[in-house]
């Protein structure tokens, strides 16, 4: 059978969990990936961590990056928790936005692959991306056996 | 094929398995599944092949209108009439994407968040994945596998950009067109072709003030077209105030043929030549692709005028006969 | 206008101005365009050919007088300076009560409280995650919270801003707690500073909780409640900042800001209400960026803008109707996560172009903002940083001083037609309200933000520590982020659920029952009703969850 000679567009989730609704970065960087070819499943502030997770089973995605302004990024954790109870590790997740230093590493230790600051640039963040992405598609489909 | 079948246990038979994970009503493995196809993952025809058998019960009703319809909304109330019934439903949300870069924001199933936690619903973005028509190509066999698992109605959604209304009136068993008052110019936004594939024609919006004039222009027009016994319904709804949806549902379901086998197999049918089609042309073009160096003498022809366009085509039709690329079955 | 009295008042001014640009020319090394925010070119130097000072009766006239271009007080900030009200949310009651009476007896005459995020979802907090409360904002949910917070606050003499959106519930408690001390509400001063929902329909989705109409209403019934039963209270705060920190330049800010203001002032027209009382009322509240002279003039426009609009197109006829009254906050949005100390000085400069800007009262930003709440001392720097602009720069001395100069005023003529050219955009798309159901605002905003980002993504515009002058970020510490006492987080949600416990259930089903039924009542005071329930001991999210149903929810238009 023929195979799609054409790249598969990347999958991303962005989105927001918790109570803050500034959603302007996180517009921008959608945008950013959309502009770099990807595909972006684009929610909008304060999803529910079991709707986040539903959402990543039914859409596949690779990436879920995660934007936290203020203080959401405290329940982070619950959300990895509930990816891994839903077999969903392999997804690779980014939180973007501002994250005090004294916190980087409980996000780190609950998985979170990167965090990016309000400085980071588009070329960092797209390169990031595509190559988490890449690492989680091959999981996802290795792990068919097919 | 069958012959590789057996040479596996269908037990451990990964292809099969995930085939039967799907059919069961497994949403990962359904969602896996799509990927597959996205992806022209070597797997996703073999797999395929085994969901085809269970396939043709859902009833596809496909929502097309412009940008600002309120369509995914109009959806999202839809759903939640259909829940109300006991129905599970999917729902396939195609966007455009960039036709420079081929990535897409997906955003219609925001508006559909009341049913995020529902197991009984089943969303799926897609984008045209490049193809100016609105419709991947992919997108009958994304609709096979979700058929495949057992779900009532299967909406497709699209916004009805260059070709796709025709696509859709294909794949569809019922086509919903929407529009709303005052868009612009109010109803030349809907394009002359999609009044004619119609099911059902939904002005949404419809308590601003223009909805009366929109309605009225909607009929006169259908009745140019020959349906002066109004065989074509209009419903009027409020997509935002879940208003309307009685009517909407009856009037989708009015005429639908959803239940019996023939009418499966036909649906079937109908689908499958157009996923042949389509294959079809796909393989041409692949083929062509390859052969460049053997089309440049009839192009030659072609621009000096020693030839007709269809004498060409054909002469490209049997170069692509030839082609011996990763065509034919496996 | 006073053409009379341009270029010839000048002799030999053409010649000179000639001779100096070549010198420039000759002398400068690679001059490119210098445009600011809005896009407007900025050029290396001001003369009376760009603005005549001849046109000053026209362009300005005095403080106090039309076009009220430099300033809406004859006094301005030498007869009584801007009030400092200082945003303040955190923890529980207790704590905010705390940093309150701080600033109280540090000599604020007005306080502002910004409530925890989980009152922006609309919820109370019992149902919020609790690693999360308070963290932003104040945790209120009901009178006896409010009580607490304001704890030894006296409510006929200090003037409190309450910043939540409808059904604004805080107020509703304010007034509660009034009516339990016995101090008539009359006597109750302040501003319902979020009470513009059509910023936070296209900018803030923050605060979006009932559905565009169902807001519309809710605002049209707060500001005829307020006029009858709390008529010192500001129930209107059009709110540009939503608008910038989303993304619009400074010139379209106020256009549009402008333009929602109209729309409010249109509805409250339909609604019966004499314009000139309503408008008495209206105040705004805008963001002051880094941008320095373009703030200025931003706001010098806005000013001259509105009275045109207040008395020609509203037709009010009383000229305190046509002030426009506002609360700058320097913009958090222009404050940076590295090297924060460097925040102070951006601050110092926002405040300085909101001084001169003739603003009403002011914020300043701690210089820990980009990263979390504030902290006592971060928020006692921000407060010296304008006792020191007022006391030791002078700049409460002369009113308007940057007027007459030749930039200043060419720069505020341009953001005058750039704003009107917003706005016309605004009128022809059938008015704000209708603008931002079919998304032309959003789009607006959108395309500004993208601009934005690409500036500071290319280095055109400079961030220092950001993309100049950066510092490897391992060396400077952040300061430690501000924390609510879980302990007493967690108390306090106990407490809560008791006290719902306690109460008398039947109260508050009559109250959510009549409530409802406002609700579906046209000729009802929906706003009127939310007091009665918040007297009868409904909490927020009770109140917001009626509403909510019997309103609709709101879905902002996502334009991607």
């Amino acid at each position: 059978m023929s195979e799609n000679t054409e790249k598969t567009p990347e999958r991303v989730l962005i989105t927001k969990i918790g109570m803050d609704g500034h959603d302007r970065g996180s517009r921008i960087i959608a945008a950013f990936l959309r502009d770099a070819g990807m595909e972006v499943i684009y929610t909008p502030p304060w999803q529910a961590i079991d709707a986040v997770v539903n959402l990543a089973v039914q859409e596949d995605v690779e990436v879920i990056g995660v934007s936290s302004l203020a203080t959401d990024h405290l329940i982070m954790p619950d959300l990895m928790k509930a990816l891994k109870d839903a077999g969903q590790d392999h997804i690779e997740v980014i939180v973007g936005g501002i994250v005090p230093d004294q916190e980087h590493q409980m996000l780190l230790d609950a998985g979170v692959a990167k965090i990016f600051g309000p400085g980071a640039m588009r070329e960092e963040i797209v390169d990031t991306v595509r190559d988490l992405a890449a690492v989680a598609s091959k999981t996802k489909f290795e792990s068919l056996g097919v | 094929m069958a012959d590789s079948n057996k040479q596996t246990s269908v037990a451990t038979d990964p292809v099969r398995q995930l085939a039967d994970r799907v059919i069961a009503g497994d949403m990962p493995a359904l969602a896996r599944t799509i990927s597959l196809i996205e992806a022209g993952h070597k797997a996703a025809q073999p797999v395929l092949r085994h969901l085809r058998a269970n396939a043709g019960h859902a009833l596809v009703v496909g929502f097309t209108g412009p940008p600002g319809a309120g369509k995914s909304t109009l959806i999202n109330a839809y759903i939640a009439a259909l829940r109300g019934q006991g129905k599970r439903v999917a729902v396939l949300a195609v966007d455009p994407s960039s036709p420079l870069t081929g990535g897409a924001v997906l955003g219609d199933r925001t508006r559909m968040g009341d049913h995020s936690l529902d197991g009984g619903v089943f969303i799926r973005s897609l984008s045209a994945r490049g193809h100016l028509g609105g419709l991947s190509a992919e997108i009958h066999a994304v609709i096979d596998a979700v058929d495949a698992a057992r779900w009532d109605v299967i909406v497709l959604e699209t916004v009805g950009a260059g070709q796709s209304e025709t696509e859709v009136a294909e794949i569809a068993d019922r086509r919903v067109v929407i529009s709303v008052p005052g868009l612009g110019d109010d109803v030349q936004a809907i394009k002359a072709g999609i009044l004619e594939i119609a099911d059902v024609l939904v002005v949404n919006k419809s308590d601003l003030p223009l909805a009366e004039r929109t309605e009225r222009q909607l009929r006169s027009m259908l009745a140019l077209r020959g349906d002066a016994d109004q065989r074509v319904p209009i419903v009027r709804t409020v997509a935002t105030e879940a208003s309307g949806m009685e009517k909407l549902m009856a009037a989708i379901d009015d005429g639908a043929v959803a239940g019996d086998e023939d009418a499966r197999r036909a649906r079937l049918i109908r689908r499958a030549r157009r996923l042949i089609a389509a294959k079809a042309a796909q393989m041409v073009k692949a083929a062509l692709d390859r052969a460049e160096g053997d089309l440049d003498e009839i192009c030659g022809q072609l621009i000096d005028g020693d030839v007709s366009l269809e004498d060409a085509a054909r002469h490209a039709q049997s170069v692509a006969r030839t082609d011996t690329g990763t065509t034919g079955p496996r | 206008m006073a053409d009379d009295l341009k270029q010839p008042f000048l002799p030999g001014l053409e010649q000179d101005i000639e001779k100096w640009q070549k010198s420039y020319d000759a002398q400068i090394a690679g001059d490119k365009v210098v445009r600011n925010r809005s896009g407007m070119e900025i050029k290396p130097l001001y003369t009376p050919k760009d603005w005549d000072s001849g046109n000053y009766i026209h362009d300005l006239g005095m403080p106090g007088q039309e076009p009220f271009t430099r300033g809406i007080y004859p006094t301005m900030h030498r007869g009584r300076t801007w009030t400092q009200r200082q945003l303040i949310g955190l923890g529980t009651p207790e704590d905010y009560n705390e940093r309150v009476l701080k600033l109280l007896d540090a000599g604020a005459s007005a306080i502002s409280l910004l409530p925890c995020n989980s009152g922006f979802r609309g919820i109370d907090c019992d149902e919020a995650p609790l690693p999360l409360l308070g963290t932003c904002g104040t945790v209120v949910n009901n009178v006896d919270h409010m009580d607490r917070a304001l704890n030894r606050v006296p409510l006929e003499r200090i003037s409190t801003a309450m910043n939540d959106p409808a059904p604004y519930t805080l107020l509703a408690f304010v007034l509660g707690v009034a009516k339990k001390r016995g101090v008539d509400w009359s006597m109750i001063t302040g501003t319902s500073n979020q009470s513009d929902y059509i910023s936070h329909f296209v900018a803030n989705h923050m605060f979006y909780r009932l559905s565009l109409p169902g807001s519309r209403r809710m605002l049209v019934d707060h500001i005829a409640f307020c006029r009858e039963k709390v008529p010192n209270w500001n129930p209107v705060s059009v709110v540009g900042q939503h608008m910038q920190q989303a993304g619009a330049t400074p010139a379209e800010t106020m256009g549009l800001t402008l333009s929602t203001a109209m729309q409010y002032a249109d509805d409250c027209i339909a609604a019966g209400m004499d314009v000139d009382e309503v408008l008495r009322r209206f105040t705004f509240f805008f963001d002051i960026s880094v941008s320095f002279f373009e703030e200025v003039a931003k706001f010098r426009a806005g000013r001259r803008i509105w009275t045109r609009l207040a008395k020609e197109r509203l037709g009010a006829k009383d000229p305190k109707s046509w002030r426009f009254k506002f609360h700058g906050q320097t913009s958090g949005s222009d404050l940076t996560r590295q090297q924060p100390l460097n925040n102070i000085a951006r601050v110092t400069t926002q405040a300085m172009a909101g001084i001169f800007s003739g603003l009403q009262s002011m914020h300043t930003d701690a210089y820990d903002e980009a990263i979390a709440c504030p902290t006592e001392e971060t928020a006692r720097v921000a407060v010296a940083t304008q006792n020191i602009l007022r006391e030791e720069a002078h700049l409460c001395d002369v009113i308007d001083p940057l007027g007459g100069s030749y930039y200043v005023e060419s720069l505020t003529n341009q953001m005058e037609e750039e704003i009107c050219a917003v706005m016309d955009k605004i009128e022809a798309a059938g008015g704000m309200y209708r603008a931002v159901e079919d998304g032309v605002v959003q789009t607006m905003l959108g395309d500004s933000a993208l601009a934005a980002q690409e500036k500071i993504e290319s280095g055109e515009e400079k961030l220092v520590g950001v993309n100049c002058y950066q510092v490897d970020d391992e060396t400077i510490a952040s300061p430690p982020p501000y924390r609510p006492d879980t302990a007493a987080m967690e108390q306090h949600v106990v407490e809560f659920r008791q006290f719902k416990q306690d109460r008398s259930q039947a109260e508050v089903k009559r109250a959510l029952d009549q409530m409802a039924r406002a609700a579906n009542t046209d000729s009802a005071n929906l706003f009127g009703e939310v007091v009665d329930a918040a007297m009868a001991g409904v909490t927020h999210g009770e109140i917001v969850a009626c509403l909510r149903d019997e309103l609709g929810f709101g879905h902002p238009l996502i334009v991607a």
